[in-house]
């Protein structure tokens, strides 16, 4: 398992964000739905070893990222899209992919045929030369999921990666995601169902900073079969196991 | 049927171009297209700190970009003139609250655009920080030094320029790391190291009647040994390594 987490929870001052979550992961694409604030970000983000968890075990890639050079292993192997791109806008498509290839350790021998394959695969070659301060907010997402696969990552873990990028890039960019979940662990935090049904292999669905449903995206699919909210059977599917997550916490409470 | 390039299927040079993994062929030319060239400085940064990546974070720093080197020469060269003119050490009071300013610009949330991606690097962002820190700092000290012996016409003895004004510049230069690492602000740090320094310049007039008391003073090099060393310890444990998962 790449992804081996008990317990885990994360608290802001008063604000439990991430409430005893319990979570197994192997090669493969995992959709992590939920609500606004539902701990979806602040997960990503221990996972991606930004932030110690409060409490609770964590263990990436068979490593502790507790300790300094495990975790330092962690992130040679790790790729991270933050929900926030942060960029330096003088920097060039090249530039900025190349400067985190660096910052995880790649051998600098090894960096420039990595960053051309990667500003290759997220179909940005005709812009590998261009000012990041010159591109569409599609295309600074193609650059950041770039940068988080230059390393060829055995751990991916992509924020909100399809915000911003139109229907065509949205096909070929699940595309990759199905291709880039055959060897590693990809988890994907999305509001997006359709991205989850076309190229998600498994679904963890998040709810005040717990994971309330687990399955596979046809699983959750069949929980909504006599639902009439949502448009299609993943929408009636996520509305069903939070409805029954919700119902469930208030039943629990008032007893 | 011919191929598009003349040759013939079952022919030895049609099978050799399809064995050929176009895709990867072209990879490899862009990567040498591509291929960004790193500067001097660069390599000798890369060479020196044994590190490429770090090397490149350095070179990255919003501290060292050329608008911030101009503003310190200014600065620093007006002192200078302005000592040489009226014989007050103004390069001793001006380096320390310059010095803080760029520390406390050197690395951050707010300041680094791309920060939270920096924080799941490989190469800490401690190790940034700190060859970042160090850096500004050094720039600071050596323009410092240049203006001090310009100002000095080469009158300057070495221990005077230590306990002047390199000694202070490292209290206040400690001070402006900690609050910002600690504020997790870089214009907080950056407020407090001139404050601090303000406040130290003018608190020691008044005890003295002396204005360059603060950088004149023997019996202040030990005070400022102190803040520099408790405003380290503070700032290293701002940045210190999370605790991991808890058990």
């Amino acid at each position: 398992m790449n992804v081996e987490i008990t317990n885990l929870a994360r608290r802001f001052g008063r604000n439990q964000a991430v409430a005893g979550v319990d979570l197994e992961a192997g090669p493969g694409v995992l959709g992590l739905l939920g609500p606004n604030g539902a701990g979806k970000t602040s997960l990503l983000r221990m996972m991606a070893t930004v932030i110690p968890p409060s409490s609770g075990t964590m263990r990436l890639l068979g490593r502790d990222p507790g300790a300094h050079e495990p975790r330092r292993e962690i992130r040679r192997r790790l790729g991270y899209l933050p929900q926030a791109l942060g960029y330096y806008p003088g920097f060039t498509v090249v530039e900025f992919v190349e400067y985190f290839a660096l910052l995880k350790d790649m051998p600098s021998a090894r960096v420039p045929a990595a960053v051309a394959e990667a500003v290759e695969r997220v179909d940005l070659g005709a812009k590998a030369k261009a000012k990041l301060r010159t591109l569409s907010g599609g295309m600074l997402r193609r650059v950041g999921i770039a940068q988080a696969i230059v390393n060829n990552p055995e751990l991916l873990l992509l924020d909100e990666p399809t915000a911003g990028l139109d229907p065509e890039q949205r096909v070929q960019f699940r595309a990759l995601l199905r291709d880039l979940g055959q060897h590693a662990t990809v988890v994907v935090s999305t509001h997006l169902v359709e991205d989850v049904g076309a190229a998600c292999t498994e679904v963890a669905l998040m709810d005040a900073g717990r994971v309330v449903f687990r399955g596979t995206p046809a699983d959750l699919a069949a929980l909504g079969t006599d639902r009439d909210t949502g448009d299609a059977p993943l929408e009636r599917g996520y509305t069903a196991a939070l409805t029954r997550a919700r119902s469930l916490t208030r039943a629990g409470g008032q007893s | 049927m011919s191929g598009i390039d003349g040759s013939r299927p079952g022919d030895p040079a049609s099978d050799l171009i399809s064995d050929i993994d176009l895709g990867r062929v072209w990879t490899g030319v862009a990567a040498e297209v591509w291929r960004r060239h790193p500067g001097r400085l660069e390599r000798l940064a890369g060479r020196l700190l044994r590190s490429p990546g770090l090397a490149r974070a350095l070179l990255t720093t919003p501290s060292l970009l050329v608008p911030w080197l101009i503003a310190t020469v200014v600065v620093l060269a007006a002192g200078a003139v302005v000592t040489l003119s009226t014989g007050q050490p103004l390069v001793a009071l001006l380096a320390p609250g310059v010095a803080a300013a760029g520390i406390a610009y050197s690395y951050g949330p707010g300041v680094d655009p791309a920060w939270e991606l920096s924080c799941s690097m490989a190469i800490s962002d401690r190790m940034v920080l700190l060859v970042r820190a160090l850096a500004v700092f050094a720039v600071n000290a050596v323009l410092g030094l240049a203006a001090t012996a310009f100002a000095g016409a080469g009158q300057t003895a070495a221990g005077d320029v230590t306990f002047g004004w390199l000694v202070p510049m490292t209290a206040v230069c400690a001070l402006s790391l900690a609050v910002a690492t600690l504020a997790r602000s870089a214009s907080a740090g950056a407020a407090a190291g001139m404050a601090g320094w303000a406040i130290t310049v003018l608190s020691s007039r008044v005890a003295s009647g002396q204005f360059t008391a603060a950088v004149t003073r023997a019996a202040l090099v030990i005070p400022y040994l102190i803040v520099a060393a408790g405003c380290a310890a503070a700032a290293a444990y701002a940045t210190r390594i999370p605790r991991g998962t808890p058990l």
